[in-house]
């Protein structure tokens, strides 16, 4: 064999190449050649590929005028005067100096400022301090975050739950971290702001369906079937989403969760609810929307929950299979890159669930508030208010039959009305939106909250001050 | 795995840009060779194709037809549809990475032909293999699918 690697001879050599035909010569040639000008090209970066198209880059242009940095504030503005409230947000709340009926504020259960939630947390920062310094996968779990998520995974019978540090980033970075780019996710327009965010970062393509309006999320559904059908490849690594909230914050009003999930099994959605209002305070035990519908929690894939309402504590969390929350703590950003939950928070939240646990009556009380703050407000009606939010919910809102025509004069009027409540003892606020950023124009509102600890007296005063407000600023 | 530390959303962008690992990829060739010659039943001319087109198959199955990346990149899904070919560099063109990988096969075929003596059916089945590699690799075809294969 003589020489593996290299031929024995120049003649050896020689006739390796001898033998090869011309169209060899020609062939390996020119690959040295082209090679040879592959290494001496310059490099370059090619266009990104999400560059905006010419009509929406011409649309943001045109959209675009410039502000100024500071505006003149109107003499008038609300944020010239504010209220100072001092102590804590309870049943009753000092604005001012002046002790008024909370109805804004969402404190459901008096979690707030009963002693014993306060006790568990007092205790808790004796054992822990204040802080827990660090992301959850960075020295940040103390034994209490895996107790609460333990405990929170059988209060609502799922195999695993995920604390989030924050209510509003639960939501927002549980949607993006299982839709991605590509993806498709069927939404009611309603949902609250933290949703939308969670949707603007998944960067998936969102399809907003009238609120509560099963038929029209069908038809949308039987759309987007219609285009799959066409690219039926695509359509298989195309994930479907449907976001729903359990009560919704901006209407206050209960999703029909037993067809929605209908829908989202016919048409294989991954169904991801919010139950933020829910969690607590619907339902016989307070296990939100699925039990209010007696429906198996297992139907739904992803159940995300605020501790901020009805817990009466700060932070989130998500319940769900195991196989799905625990995607979220290397991939849900709010989870692994913020510092997390303060022991101190996390022992109220756990104080509150197991009262909870404890007397379920709690929430049948509740119940009963919600009805009677309904009936008040329905009764308002002839004073020119209108209500939303259904009998079982603890978020209402209020809305003027008829209402200035600009909106700004709306906002004002609104507001005025809240200081005319506020200046006769009831703690009664607009609901606030970043209209500029809101996916859909929302209606201005007042936002009623129920407490558990309202009594019919109480109620009947507040009725009373709306219908002063009424005649105060002939809304009638 | 979760990945994005250093600010790199997609490591699959960089990591084939280390001269250590272009050291271990002609390493790694090497040794794979050499265990294929290492084959009693196996000629020569033999051992150098089926080398040829083992690192040919591992660039059409690695670089040009997964897609995606093994890991969870934090783009929201940006490289899910780009093969790691197209990853590299973030899409730049004529890069040094990407002249290596585009030196390898051709480098490896034209010694391939020289240890087959030029054998004609040798050398079909080694140019086929060739152009394979070579074609989706061209900055004119970056993101195109031909045919709609491998599109999603």
């Amino acid at each position: 064999m003589g020489s593996y690697w290299l031929p024995t001879s120049i003649n050896g050599f020689l006739g390796d190449i001898k033998d090869a035909s011309l169209l060899h010569f020609v062939l390996e040639g020119f690959l040295v050649a082209w090679l040879i000008w592959f290494i001496f090209r310059k490099s370059y970066k090619s266009h990104h590929r999400h560059s905006l198209s010419k009509e929406e880059e011409d649309k943001i242009i045109s959209e675009w005028t410039p502000e100024p940095l500071v505006k003149s504030t109107p003499q008038d503005h609300p944020a010239l005067k504010p209220h100072v409230v001092t102590g804590k947000a309870g049943h009753y709340i000092d604005v001012d100096g002046k002790p008024c009926l909370n109805l804004a504020t969402h404190n459901y259960l008096s979690f707030v400022d009963k002693p014993q939630v306060e006790e568990c947390a007092i205790q808790s920062i004796r054992k822990y301090g204040v802080g827990s310094c660090g992301p959850r996968g960075f020295y940040g779990t103390v034994d209490v975050h895996l107790e609460l998520e333990e405990k929170l995974a059988k209060f609502m019978g799922m195999e695993e739950a995920c604390v989030y540090a924050y209510g509003f980033s639960t939501v927002a970075s549980a949607i993006p971290a299982y839709a991605k780019r590509n993806d498709i996710i069927f939404v009611d327009e309603q949902v609250n702001f933290a949703i939308q965010k969670g949707l603007d970062a998944s960067r998936s393509r969102i399809c907003y369906f009238k609120h509560n309006d099963v038929e029209d999320l069908e038809k949308l559904m039987l759309e987007f079937e219609a285009e799959a059908g066409k690219n039926p490849r695509k359509a298989k690594v195309t994930r479907r989403f449907l976001v729903i909230e359990g009560i919704y914050m901006n209407t206050g009003k209960i999703c029909p969760l037993p067809a929605l999930l209908e829908l989202a099994h016919r048409f294989k959605c991954r169904t991801i609810l919010d139950e933020n209002v829910s969690f607590g305070t619907l339902g016989e035990t307070g296990r939100g929307v699925t039990e209010f519908y007696n429906i198996n929690r297992a139907d739904v894939d992803l159940i995300v929950g605020s501790m901020e309402w009805a817990l009466g504590s700060i932070g989130g969390f998500c319940v769900g299979s195991s196989f799905i929350v625990e995607h979220q703590r290397l991939s849900g950003l709010g989870y692994c890159f913020s510092a997390s939950l303060p022991p101190l928070l996390t022992s109220a939240a756990m104080a509150s669930l197991e009262e909870i646990e404890k007397n379920p009556e709690l929430i049948t009380v509740l119940h009963k508030q919600c009805q009677l703050v309904h009936d008040a407000l329905a009764n308002l009606s002839e004073f020119g208010y209108s209500m939303s939010g259904d009998i079982q919910s603890p978020v209402k809102h209020l809305y003027l039959t008829n209402p200035p025509q600009d909106a700004e004069k709306h906002r004002s009027l609104l507001h005025s009305i809240s200081q005319y409540c506020i200046k006769n003892g009831v703690a009664i606020i607009p609901a606030s939106y970043l209209d500029h950023m809101e996916a859909r124009p929302r209606t201005p509102s007042l936002r009623i909250t129920v407490n558990v600890d309202l009594t019919p007296a109480e109620v009947e005063a507040a009725s009373k001050v709306l219908q002063q407000a009424s005649s105060e600023f002939s809304l009638s | 795995m979760h990945v994005g530390g250093h600010g790199n959303a997609n490591p699959n962008t960089t990591w084939l840009k280390s001269r250590g690992m272009w050291v271990s990829y002609i390493l790694g060739m090497l040794i794979l060779h050499l265990i294929i010659l290492s084959v009693p039943l196996l000629s020569v001319a033999m051992a150098w194709t089926v080398t040829n087109l083992i690192h040919n198959l591992s660039h059409l199955i690695f670089l040009h037809s997964l897609k995606g990346a093994p890991w969870i990149p934090q783009d929201q899904g940006d490289c899910r549809s780009l093969t790691h070919w197209e990853q590299i560099d973030d899409g730049a063109q004529f890069t040094k990475t990407r002249k290596f990988l585009f030196a390898a096969p051709i480098v490896l075929f034209l010694l391939t032909c020289f240890y087959t003596k030029n054998d004609t059916s040798h050398f079909v089945v080694n140019l086929v293999s060739l152009v394979i590699v070579i074609v989706p690799k061209l900055p004119q075809l970056h993101e195109v699918r031909i045919f709609g294969i491998n599109k999603y």
